[in-house]
This record gives C-alpha cells, sequence and structure tokens, in this order.
C-alpha cells in the first residue's frame, strides 16, 4: 500500500459524532477566551514592569515585617492567592439557577438566584430532599421535615440522643432520610414513617445515599465503611478498615471515601486507591466532576494555605498520567466544595477571608473567580463579631 | 505541513490580539485534525474529545506569552499526541494490573464503525501508543520524520523503525480486507 493509500484509509475512519465534538469544544475555547484577562503590555516593557513590581513587593514586605504586628501579615498574604479575584460586598445573587442551603450559627438558610435569603428556624444541621421541595434539619434530639418554600414543619419526630447528619434520597414518593442519634444510625420514610435502627456503633460522619436509590453507605467506629440495602437491611458488601474517614459520597455505583489525606474509590467491596496527598497534608474536601476529573482541597499545616487541585483521574479511572493542577491558592482553610446543580459553577468556603467563593467551571480546570466577602455577618445579621463561619449544605435545583 | 503559514501567524496576531474570530479561524483550522488524531491514538471518542479540547484550553492559557514567530500546529499536536500517548498507556497499564475497576469507561456506544474503518483501527490497535502517534503525525497531520523526532523528542532512526513497524501492520490489515 503507498502512502497515499495509508493516509486515505486514516482520513476515512469515522469519528464519533465529528460535528457535534466540535462545536461543543468551540463553545468550551470560546468561553475560556472570553474569560480570559489578556496581557496587554509588551515584550520590551515586560520586564522593566516586572522589575517595578518586585521591587514594590519587597518594599512591602520589609514594611509589613518591620511596622505591622504579626497578625496583619496573615491579611497580608491574601494578596498572594493564586487566582483571587476582587470580591463583591455581599451575595447579591447566585451565579447559576438553583438555592443554597447555608447553615449558619442562627440556623440555615436558603439563598435564592436572586441573593434574597430566608432564616429556616433555630436548627443545629440541615440538608435538602432530592428535588429540593423538602429540607430535613435537627434540633438537638428533634428530626423536623420542612417545606422549603414556606418554611413550615412538615412533621417532626424526636430521640433521646442528639440527633446529627440527616440526608435525604430515594426518588418520587418513596424517599427516606437517613440520620445518626448518638451512635445509632437511623433511616425514615419521607413521610415521617416508620422510623428502623439500621446499625449501632455508627462513626461520627454523616451517611451517604446513592443516588435514587434505598443503598446508604456509613462508617462504623472501627472505620470500616458498610453498604446496606435498607428496605431488605440486608448489608451488600463492606470495606476494610480505614483510617480516619472524613467523608463518603456515591458516585454510580462506586463509594468515594475520603479520609484525612487520601481518597478510596470502591466498588463491591474492593477498595481502589485513587489519590494520596503528600506526608503532613490534609485533605479538606473532595468533588468528584462529572466528566471532568476531581477537584480536592490540599491543607498545608506547615505553610497554614490551601490548594485546590484538579486531578484528570476519573471514578471510572481514566486518569491521564499528568500531576495534578494547581487551580487556586490561599491561606488558611478552603473546603466545603459544592457543585451547582447545572454543574457548571463551584462553590468552596474560605473562613480565612470570610468569603464563598463561586468557581466557572470549564472541564479539567476552573475559570473565573467570584468571591462574596462578609458572609459571616450576612448570615449572622445582628450577632456578635466573630460569628462562626456559615457552611453550604447543598445547592438545589 | 499543515496549518504553517501567514494566515496561521495572522490568527494568532489577531487571538492574542482579543480578536474572537480569528481564534475561531485558528479553531477550525486545527480541531479536525487534532480530535483525528487523538482519537487514531486513543481510540475512544469522549477520551479523544477531552485531550483535544483540552489542548485548545492549553492554547488560549499560553496565548499572550505565545511566540508568534513559531507554527502554531506543532505546538498543539505536540499537546495532542502526547496526551493521547499518556491516556493509552495508562489504560494499558491498568488491563496488565487486571483491576476491572480501573477499566476505562468504554467508548460512546454510537462510535461510528464501517468495515475500511474497522479494519485501519485493528491495525493501528495492534501498535503500542508510541508507535500510532508516530503514525498519525506523519499520516494524517502530515509532519516529516524529521519534524517528528523533533516533536516527540525521538531519534530520528527510532520515528523511522516505528513508521516502518506502523505501515506494516497497516499494509497487513487493511489490504487483507480489500482481497
Amino acid at each position: 500500500m503507498s502512502d497515499d493509500g495509508i493516509r486515505r484509509a486514516l482520513e476515512q475512519v469515522p469519528l464519533p459524532d465529528e460535528v457535534g465534538a466540535a462545536e461543543r469544544a468551540w463553545r468550551l475555547v470560546d468561553a475560556a477566551f472570553e474569560s480570559r484577562e489578556p496581557v496587554r503590555w509588551t515584550r520590551s516593557h515586560r520586564g522593566l514592569v516586572l522589575a517595578l513590581a518586585a521591587a514594590a513587593l519587597a518594599t512591602a514586605v520589609v514594611l509589613v515585617a518591620v511596622l505591622t504586628p504579626p497578625g496583619q501579615a496573615v491579611v497580608d498574604r491574601f494578596r498572594d492567592a493564586v487566582g483571587r479575584e476582587p470580591s463583591e460586598p455581599a451575595l447579591t445573587r447566585l451565579p447559576a439557577p438553583g438555592r443554597l442551603l447555608v447553615l449558619s450559627s442562627d440556623g440555615p438558610w436558603i439563598v435564592h438566584e436572586d441573593g434574597s435569603k430566608r432564616l429556616l428556624g433555630d436548627y443545629d444541621d440541615a440538608s435538602w430532599s432530592p428535588r429540593g421541595l423538602f429540607v430535613v434539619a435537627t434540633r438537638g434530639r428533634q428530626l423536623v421535615a420542612l417545606d422549603s418554600e414556606s418554611g413550615e414543619p412538615r412533621w417532626s419526630l424526636s430521640r433521646a440522643e442528639p440527633v446529627r447528619d440527616p440526608r435525604w434520597s430515594g426518588g418520587g414518593l418513596d424517599t427516606r432520610i437517613a440520620y445518626r442519634a448518638g451512635d445509632t444510625l437511623h433511616v425514615v420514610a419521607g413521610d415521617g414513617s416508620p422510623d428502623e435502627v439500621v446499625a449501632d456503633g455508627v462513626a461520627s460522619i454523616a451517611p451517604a445515599w446513592k443516588p435514587d436509590s434505598h443503598v446508604l453507605a456509613y462508617a462504623d467506629a472501627s472505620g470500616r465503611v458498610h453498604v446496606v440495602d435498607v428496605d431488605s437491611r440486608r448489608e451488600l458488601w463492606h470495606t476494610g478498615t480505614l483510617k480516619q474517614v472524613r467523608e463518603l459520597a456515591f458516585f454510580g455505583n462506586r463509594l468515594v471515601v475520603s479520609t484525612a489525606s487520601r481518597v478510596i474509590v470502591s466498588r463491591l467491596g474492593k477498595q481502589i486507591p485513587f489519590l494520596h496527598l503528600p506526608p503532613g497534608h490534609v485533605l479538606l474536601d473532595t468533588l468528584l466532576v462529572p466528566f471532568g476529573g476531581v477537584l480536592y482541597a490540599d491543607y498545608d499545616p506547615r505553610t497554614d494555605s490551601t490548594a485546590l487541585f484538579s486531578s484528570d483521574c476519573t471514578v471510572a479511572g481514566a486518569c491521564a498520567l499528568m500531576p495534578d493542577t494547581r487551580r487556586f491558592e490561599g491561606p488558611g482553610r478552603i473546603g466545603n466544595l459544592i457543585m451547582s446543580p447545572d454543574t457548571s459553577w463551584i462553590a468552596a468556603g474560605w473562613p480565612a477571608a470570610d468569603q464563598f467563593l463561586f468557581f466557572r467551571r470549564i472541564p479539567h480546570r476552573l475559570g473565573k473567580v467570584d468571591a462574596v466577602s462578609n458572609v459571616t455577618g450576612e448570615f449572622s445579621p445582628g450577632g456578635e463579631t466573630g460569628g462562626i463561619f456559615p457552611v453550604i449544605t447543598g445547592w438545589a435545583p | 505541513m499543515a496549518g504553517a503559514g501567514r494566515d496561521e501567524r495572522a490568527w494568532v496576531r489577531g487571538a492574542q490580539a482579543g480578536s474572537a474570530s480569528d481564534l475561531e479561524a485558528l479553531f477550525r483550522q486545527f480541531w479536525p485534525g487534532a480530535y483525528r488524531a487523538a482519537y487514531l491514538v486513543v481510540h475512544d471518542g469522549a477520551a479523544a474529545e477531552d485531550i483535544a479540547q483540552e489542548a485548545f484550553l492549553s492554547a488560549i492559557r499560553a496565548l499572550d506569552t505565545f511566540d508568534r514567530r513559531r507554527p502554531f500546529g506543532p505546538w498543539l499536536h505536540r499537546i495532542v499526541v502526547n496526551r493521547a500517548i499518556d491516556w493509552t498507556r495508562a489504560r494499558t497499564l491498568r488491563h496488565e494490573v487486571g483491576d476491572e475497576q480501573l477499566a476505562v469507561t468504554p467508548a460512546r456506544a454510537n462510535a461510528p464503525t464501517d468495515e475500511l474503518g474497522e479494519g485501519t483501527m485493528a491495525a493501528l490497535a495492534s501498535l503500542s501508543p508510541d508507535h500510532r502517534a508516530v503514525v498519525v503525525l506523519r499520516y494524517v497531520l502530515d509532519y516529516s520524520p524529521g519534524e517528528i523526532a523533533d516533536l516527540l523528542e525521538l531519534p530520528r532512526g527510532t520515528v523511522n523503525s516505528r513508521l516502518r513497524r506502523g505501515l506494516d501492520a497497516l499494509q497487513e490489515h487493511v489490504t487483507e480486507e480489500k482481497p
């Protein structure tokens, strides 16, 4: 076969959805181009500008070191945050459709797309129902289902032990709520009955539902993670003992277990080491991004700073052999990664800066950042200075 | 070499100055080859789309620092082909360790097939990703063996031997299906 014959053969291989792939890619490239900030200065000026900037920075560092108290140094480190944008003084709108559920020291708030928000009441913990029609909240020893529009309680139940970590799952009308009462794991139907004990001796972390199912994962006090069908009360599988389990989440059939320093993916009980942080680092949060790998928050106690990394790995195992990419960095702890319902934005909490961060999501990277400041005060109106930084517990349609 | 020329440099210059139409011209010029090259190396439509997309997004990120005197195509193709090789190696490695849970997401169910394409793909599949990359750079993106050696940072002799092996495989499979 001639060279031309080889060329023709390769050119004639049909490509999957050739036109659609090109259009999808063009939309992304165009969006990335629009969101970029071009460097305007010319090559000949760049050296001078950089030299002046370096000199100014060196001067500023010396002045800070000499003239300011140690606490001020933390504030100045914010200026070094990679990719940080000027912040909005208040949460006046959400960047994507949907509603945020934010838990503050005053209780859970629902924040609408236009920035309006309403306090649901004096509750300790809260999470959305699967479609966002209801909120399940806890107050002391009480579990309460609330109408998300009116905030009115639909039903409630009480237990002898403090109730924590309510999680609602299931599709249609046949829903279930899992929660912990002390070290006992309970499951109750979405209408408040019946309530059953699923397990004793569970760890102090939230259980996780497999989406649109009645399959539940929980960790026991020894660090073993169990996956159970709550309808049949049958254990489907369990993992070996894991140290410092922090978070459980399902991604399709796969269970993702985050510990203090690593992420493990399990399927049918078989564990796949997926991500391991450098020694001494702490994994603050992990977010699985559909078709886009994993975003994780890596806290380095030695520098007291957090870097958000994206990994090209997907839970299906399609890792490119590329180093993980640093997307954002700032002093203190950054975590609480939550994805918008349309998957176009990712929210994060940054307590040291008193900010919520909203990252526009582009496949394999984070785009522009919208930062909102003063969130502690915003969710504790009339509260005393030094309130607790609020936590985003969900982003519902 | 594909894509080289005055137009290409003008589009890069325009895109650097903020022209979306010049960026689109660059994209339309180079996307088909990038996507085809990635697909012929990885044999997975979704992965190929991701790889080519990421190459273009890398180009956007580096646009301001890109040296206009250099051709855009080789720079983009180097990213595409190296990422495609890495992706395929990763998949192969996982298959070798026999971990079924690490199996790569299968190609889209609607991936097109026809006899000619199947034969060519089977021939490529019999090659290592490094060999496939060399064949794709030579016969899809029209680089000379010397340019391929520069792009992949390989000795010229290695490129030639990989091309020879690739040609043998393609001729064997493709001629078999057309007796």
